[in-house]
């Protein structure tokens, strides 16, 4: 890792001399320092749109503000330059928190849209008030530092460099699985215990700071900055030199600003076919090479284990409480409208015991798990865990406490297996050391006999092995309750007698276990205890024997076939 | 002339054409579970193209809007054939994106066909504005709030209490089960795209010749057709509520506090917009779609 920054370090100070050297001809400082300056802030973009896979419609919105926030500060209010553009790029990064703040909650296309619409805002505002922006021509900016075309040049390479060096930094290890997991699947990513809203917000503001501050910088060199820089069409093709260049990839705004930018002025003429050329360009690479130009050159090759993270023995850290109850649910109640889903039901899970939950579909069985692991709140009644009534809290407040697996695995399939199981580590407290991390979560997958996975992308695994590595995941840094959705549905009987085992040996760690199933034959040998669900109500709860030679739960559960 | 009548004559206008663009929308989104972000640029593919045939080419009127409307339900259709049906089980954010892909590339092909400045073709129903207690009304902004209303209506009874436009909704419920009971979902959503591009483009033809359309009109048509859907919750009925409150209420702002303000109080409303509509769905941290 440290023979990188040598190596940045030379590239940087050759580029900066170039042209003292000669080397680059007239025109080419100028345009190099505006597509750096580009690049800086399309960063921001990426980090947003490329990695994270927000859709933001407006930020050439956040790549304008600043420079007009600091314009004003200096021209109206008299603030000295060096004060107001780091004022600037504050005042333009509070507004996109405030405005991540409004729209992350709901689903992304509300963000798009009202990126989109923030666009039009400042587009239009800039339009409106001449008097103090300067109006349709532009407002003219003073740079406070006296700056020859070559220190610009220099100051643009440095900060793109710096911007990039951020970047890589930042977008790693524990964040960069966060954000791919946010990316794929943000249900899975706040029962892993992420705070998807609170993560969302700050990927935005962070975004939007390269934004500013790229935007900025180049607002004062170019030296006017008018109204269309911070509106939709400037949006769009951002968003187009993203996508383009390659969203996600850290160099892709570099290439995507430089390859645009380079083509139009070698191309010439400042004609309308511009826009057209952007849309076709955006439109092309969605549709056939989602991952831009730097889909070419090759993804980074896999993280091969590293030394000294072999797989440790885990420690096993369930302490039961005194009552030795785990999960309490208390007369609990879920109406949708007339509805009753779940209806006055109430159980316990047991540390050490596994109880399956069973039921004709449509009994309730998902919405009671719903209600456990937080993603609806009870109507009536409660949910207590080791207990600490959580009735109401988030789903990811209680990640720490409930590994869960779905019915449909929901892994990240272009993850490893091993980076799928540290994305549940990440979220844990306790382990804070990339490397702590991983070989824990090798330890883990060695335990459920999954070590010969760990380095393979989840695509490229059958699917059969999906529900196992989902019950590694669930089960990875030993949380005391685990509800598991169907795990044995699909699974061969090799497979069914592999979780078996994995089962008795969690219950063995002293886990509580619920699990929603319909192989009787499974839930026979494996579960302590059976509760029945029929239309909402618990018709039934005892050893699995018993119930299920009850004739009430004969009818209700095996009605066709009794 | 008394202000405040014609401010709820041009709101009427305006509502009209939102609704029109809204109820597209929410068609297309309840049929195929898409927010077709290029659905504004049917509207602007009907202004330019039926401009540039009557002010270029010199063809008659009627001519020059059937063609216009072909262009643009053409255009609204094989997006949704060529493009985006291919690529179904692509994830939704990127279907979005690829709309907005096409959104784009209308823009790069409309500046380059009317240049920049605004285009404006004449109005079908021409002959004497009415006055109505103070306030002005061309004949096309009769026709227009008539039509829009009036089509928006038909289009949201259909769907509600008919039993081809409730199939056409089962669709996006769930498109397995509705498949099983004999509903051809992918006719559904053909038919929604069509009809969304349709209403696009007869909102076109009956208020770009009082106002005047250029080649970025078609998002802020679609920002405005979504604010409108939003507040209904994507309700066909909702919308046509939706669509005629923003009209009225932008009409407002310009005639009291100036057109200028009209972006930002937009912006604001689509702000309470999200607001109450994240106030349902504080729990549990975000929804998913």
């Amino acid at each position: 890792m440290t023979w990188r920054y040598p190596v940045w370090a030379l590239i940087a100070g050759f580029l900066i001399l170039l042209p003292y050297l000669g080397l680059l001809p007239g025109w080419t400082p100028a345009l190099a320092t505006v597509t750096a300056f580009m690049a800086l802030s399309l960063i921001g973009l990426n980090l947003i749109f490329g990695v994270t896979g927000m859709l933001a419609l407006g930020q050439a919105a956040f790549v304008a503000l600043p420079g007009y926030a600091a314009g004003i500060l200096q021209k109206s209010a008299g603030v000295p330059g060096l004060v107001a553009i780091p004022l600037g790029i504050v005042i333009a990064v509070i507004i996109a928190r405030l405005i991540a703040e409004i729209f992350v909650r709901l689903p992304g296309i509300y963000l798009a849209i009202g990126t989109l619409g923030f666009a039009f805002v400042v587009e239009g505002l800039a339009r409106a008030f001449p008097s103090i922006t300067g109006g349709a021509s532009g407002l003219v900016l003073e740079f406070p530092v006296a700056m020859t075309r070559n220190t610009w040049y220099a100051l643009a390479v440095i900060s793109l460099i710096l911007g990039l060096i951020s970047f890589a930094l930042l977008v790693n290890g524990k964040f960069l699985r966060t954000l791919r997991l946010v990316r794929h699947d943000e249900l899975a990513a706040q029962v892993l215990g992420v705070n998807v809203a609170r993560l969302k917000a700050n990927v935005f503001t962070i975004g939007s700071a390269y934004s500013a501050v790229g935007g900025v910088l180049l607002a004062y060199y170019v030296g006017v900055l008018a109204p269309e820089s911070g509106g939709v069409n400037a949006s769009l093709e951002s968003l187009a030199m993203v996508i383009i260049g390659g969203a996600g990839a850290l160099l892709g705004p570099v290439v995507g600003a430089a390859g645009v930018q380079w083509l139009f002025a070698v191309a010439g003429g400042a004609a309308h076919y511009e826009l057209l050329v952007y849309g076709l360009g955006f439109f092309f690479v969605v549709l056939f090479a989602p991952a831009g130009i730097m889909g070419f050159f090759g993804r980074r090759a896999s993280s091969a284990p590293a030394p000294g993270e072999a797989a440790a023995a885990s420690q096993v850290s369930i302490r039961p409480t005194q009552d030795g109850v785990c999960l309490k649910v208390e007369n609990a109640s879920k109406h949708f409208g007339g509805l009753r889903a779940v209806d006055d039901v109430s159980f316990e899970v047991r540390f050490g015991q596994i109880v399956a939950l069973i039921g004709p579909n449509g009994a309730g069985k998902s919405t009671l798990f719903n209600l456990v692991s937080g993603i609806e709140p009870p109507t009536h009644g409660r949910i207590v865990l080791e207990g600490a009534d959580v009735s109401r809290a988030p789903i990811h407040r209680r990640a720490a406490e409930i590994g869960r697996s779905f019915q449909v695995p929901r892994l990240v399939p272009d993850m490893t297996t091993l980076e799928n199981v540290a994305a549940r580590l990440d979220h844990l407290p306790g382990v804070h050391q990339e490397s702590a991390r991983k070989q824990k979560a090798r330890a883990q997958l060695a335990a459920f006999g999954l070590d010969a996975f760990a380095d393979r992308v989840v695509r490229e695994i059958g699917l059969g092995f999906h529900k196992l590595i989902e019950l590694a995941r669930a089960s990875a840094g030993d949380p005391p309750l685990l509800l598991l959705d169907e795990p044995a549905v699909g699974l061969t009987a090799d497979e069914v007698a592999r979780l078996g085992a994995a089962l008795q040996r969690l219950k063995a760690e002293g886990a509580a276990i619920l699990v929603v199933e319909h192989n009787i034959d499974f839930v026979a040998t494996i579960a302590d205890e059976v509760v029945v669900m029929e239309t909402g109500r618990l018709i039934a709860r005892g050893k699995p024997a018993a119930v299920i030679a009850d004739p009430k739960v004969q009818e209700a559960y095996f009605g066709a076939l009794a | 002339m008394n202000l405040l009548t014609q401010a709820v004559i041009s709101g009427l206008m305006i509502g009209a054409v939102y609704t029109f663009l809204g109820i597209g929308l929410v068609l297309v989104y309840r049929t195929a579970r898409i927010l077709n972000l290029a659905h504004g640029e049917s509207f602007a593919i009907t202004g330019v193209a039926a401009a540039l045939l009557v002010g270029k080419a010199g063809l008659p009127l009627p001519l020059s809007l059937v063609l216009a409307i072909v262009a643009a339900l053409a255009f609204a259709m094989s997006l949704h054939r060529l493009v985006l049906r291919p690529r179904a089980e692509w994830p939704p954010g990127t279907l979005i994106l690829i709309t907005l892909g096409a959104a784009f590339v209308v823009r790069g092909v409309l500046i380059l066909a009317a240049g920049t400045d605004p285009v404006s073709f004449p109005a079908l129903f021409g002959g004497m504005p009415l006055r109505i207690a103070g306030g002005v009304i061309p004949q096309q902004g009769i026709a227009l709030v008539v039509l829009g209303f009036g089509i928006s209506a038909a289009v949201a009874v259909y769907l509600g209490a008919t039993r081809s436009g409730k199939q056409l909704l089962a669709a996006a419920e769930n498109p397995y089960a509705a498949e099983l009971l004999g509903v051809n979902v992918e006719r559904a959503r053909l038919t929604a795209y069509g009809i969304g591009g349709l209403l696009g483009a007869l909102a076109g033809v009956l208020l770009i010749p009082l106002i005047a359309v250029d080649f970025q009109s078609g998002l802020a048509m679609t920002l405005r057709g979504f604010i409108a859907a939003a507040i209904s919750g994507m309700s066909p009925v909702g919308v046509i509520f939706g669509g005629l409150g923003l009209g009225l209420f932008e009409s407002f702002v310009g005639a009291y506090l100036g057109a200028l303000y009209q972006d930002p109080v937009m912006f604001c409303i689509l702000i309470i917009v999200a607001l109450w509509q994240s106030r349902k769905i504080r729990f549990g941290g975000s929804r998913r779609a």
